[in-house]
């Protein structure tokens, strides 16, 4: 370990190639699984209910409450209706559709409480009036706040006939917006309910969900829950993460083979060093077991520092970027974490094999022996 | 004691068969110092690595106390030279990230001797010095950091490869003085091309194209 104290001029660019691919690979990774894991934040409050449209038919509405009530696998809470409009909300890579729920006004306590946002600055909508409650997510994503135009007339990704007022935010980080439904019914398109499903138990909501989803297939219905959601951007993001194990491989490789490089070069410039001490006596088991050592403690710092460079990188992105756009990202994220452990290994993998093969065909009486007169 | 028994080094070269030394037969007794003469590619050096154990030979037996070095496993070997013995090299080979003092330590690694090695770095006149890395030490006091390494731990025999190589001739007279004035009851082989280094062997032998052709009692009698 003397070794490696007193050598930064070689320890140190070891070092700071590792913390630079560490740095690499968990920042790629944090950012990519950022966009999926903003998607499960963003339609998160899906989870507490699940929502049949009749795919614009009103007539339809009837039947698919009866069959939900009747034939529920799990017992439910009374289903209501709601109305339904989208506003465009800022994500890491572009803007998504996010769903206004305009219900009646003696449901929204209910609502609210089931997705755990009970608390209230400012107040509910009041029925017929261009209101909205919005939660403190969306707030920070929009630039809102009390008394703040979040619907107008001439804003197309925000569009209402009249202008919408926050009027209450929510504090709490579930992504909701509430407006009143007698207001829908008066001035948005088209004029067809969605019905809100909640089963008694918050627990069993996912059993509903598989249920709804295998029930009303086949029915003009559409059933959207936090399952389907979920499943959904695990597929998409399926082929991404198959391009990201290569390219994370490819670029293990290149640091592998450069680490492994520069390792040979530094083990050979200490060639005179191991035939001395070889030629002292010292077996070469043990000088491997040194050399070993030392690339040990390199990778393993070198991958740590890189893993904590990350994470204060990552914290200052996210505190300067995500937080303020509610973005969402894991700063420890475990995949990211995994997806850093190829490079020790790798390199260490290297470094043993520079090492073994160099000492394999070793002659310390070659160098001790050199001639200078 | 160390016995060289008609022991031969042959390798080949460009299919031809060369013998760096040739069925030599020769004791290192206990507490002499023997010197080993011959001109540069007489065999010599390959002589003192024979002897060490640093090199197998092709035929003959060398056998420490009686046993066969060469039936003994590499790692038994190098704890025999580890444990045992002490080398000088024709080059002053000194870690660069070390000091001399940790320098001189290297030769015992197992147990803590660091007050030994401060007295004889002390007593071959570096005692100021024994902080100082090789590249702040002259090759004069390199060489005698390397003999301080050779003699720590007092060792049974001391091999010593033209150890005055590097050195002017006052340098490389005072190393051999050091060399053996304290290498105290151990033996002391020395490689050498310069008769002048010898003043104080007790044995002479002298190689030429890898066989003895010579020996002498000491540098009176040559």
């Amino acid at each position: 370990m003397t070794f490696l104290a007193r050598n930064a001029s070689k320890t140190v660019p070891l070092t700071l190639v590792l913390i630079l691919a560490v740095l690499l690979v968990f920042g790629i990774v944090s950012l990519i699984n950022s966009i999926p894991l903003s998607i499960r934040t963003i339609y998160g409050a899906v989870r507490f209910a699940g929502f049949i449209d009749p795919r614009g038919d009103p007539a339809e509405i009837e039947k698919l409450k009866k069959i939900a009530e009747t034939e529920s696998p799990v017992p439910i809470q009374p289903i209501f209706p709601v109305r339904v409009s989208s506003i465009m909300v800022r994500s890491l890579v572009g803007k998504w559709d996010f769903v206004i729920l305009a219900m009646d006004a003696p449901q929204v306590p209910a609502y609210l409480e089931r997705v755990g946002a009970a608390d209230l600055q400012g107040r509910l909508p009041r029925p017929g009036q261009p209101e909205m409650i919005i939660s403190d997510p969306i707030a920070r994503n929009l630039g809102l706040k009390l008394g703040d135009l979040v619907l107008s007339p001439d804003n197309s990704e925000a569009y209402s006939p009249n202008p919408v007022r926050v009027v209450g935010i929510l504090p709490t980080q579930e992504w909701i917006m509430v407006a009143d439904r007698e207001y829908y019914r008066k001035h948005h398109l088209p004029p067809v309910d969605v019905l809100v499903i909640m089963t008694q138990d918050p627990a069993k909501q996912a059993q509903f969900d598989v249920w709804a989803k295998e029930r009303f297939s086949g029915l003009r219905a559409r059933v959207t829950s936090y399952t389907e959601i979920r499943k959904q951007s695990d597929e998409s993001f399926e082929v991404l993460y198959k391009i990201l194990n290569v390219v994370i491989g490819m670029l293990v490789l290149v640091v592998t083979i450069m680490m492994g490089m520069l390792m040979n070069i530094y083990q050979g410039q200490r060639l005179q060093e191991f035939a001395l001490l070889q030629a002292l006596g010292y077996t070469k088991s043990t000088l491997l077991r040194r050399v070993l050592q030392e690339s040990a403690l390199v990778v393993v710092l070198g991958w740590l520092l890189g893993v904590l460079v990350s994470l204060g990188i990552l914290s200052i992105l996210k505190a300067s970027l995500f937080d303020p756009r509610a973005f969402s990202m894991h700063l420890l994220d475990a995949r990211a974490l995994a997806y850093t452990l190829p490079i020790p290994i790798a390199i260490f993998g290297a470094a043993w094999l520079t090492v073994w093969l160099r000492f394999r065909a070793f002659d310390p009486v070659g160098i001790v022996d050199r001639r200078i007169v | 004691m160390i016995v060289a028994r008609s022991v031969s080094l042959r390798y080949e070269d460009h299919g031809r068969e060369i013998y760096a030394c040739r069925e030599i037969d020769l004791s290192v007794h206990p507490g002499e110092f023997l010197g080993i003469l011959g001109p540069s590619g007489s065999g010599k050096s390959s002589l003192l690595y024979l002897l060490s154990g640093l090199k197998t030979p092709t035929e003959g037996v060398i056998e420490v106390d009686g046993a066969n070095l060469h039936r003994r496993t590499e790692v038994e070997r190098a704890q025999i030279r580890l444990q045992r013995f002490g080398f000088v090299f024709q080059s002053p080979y000194l870690l660069g990230y070390l000091s001399a003092l940790e320098n001189v330590l290297v030769a015992r690694p197992e147990v803590d001797r660091r007050r030994e090695a401060t007295e004889m770095l002390d007593r071959l006149g570096l005692g100021e010095k024994a902080h100082r890395h090789p590249h702040e030490l002259s090759g004069g006091e390199r060489q005698r950091v390397c003999v301080a390494r050779a003699l720590l731990g007092s060792p049974e025999v001391v091999f010593a490869d033209e150890p005055t190589a590097s050195l002017d001739h006052t340098n490389g007279l005072a190393v051999v003085e050091l060399l053996n004035a304290f290498r105290g009851a151990g033996s002391l082989v020395m490689v050498t091309h310069d008769r002048s280094m010898l003043n104080g062997a007790d044995r002479i032998i002298t190689i030429s194209d890898g066989q003895i052709v010579g020996e002498s009692r000491g540098p009176a009698d040559s």
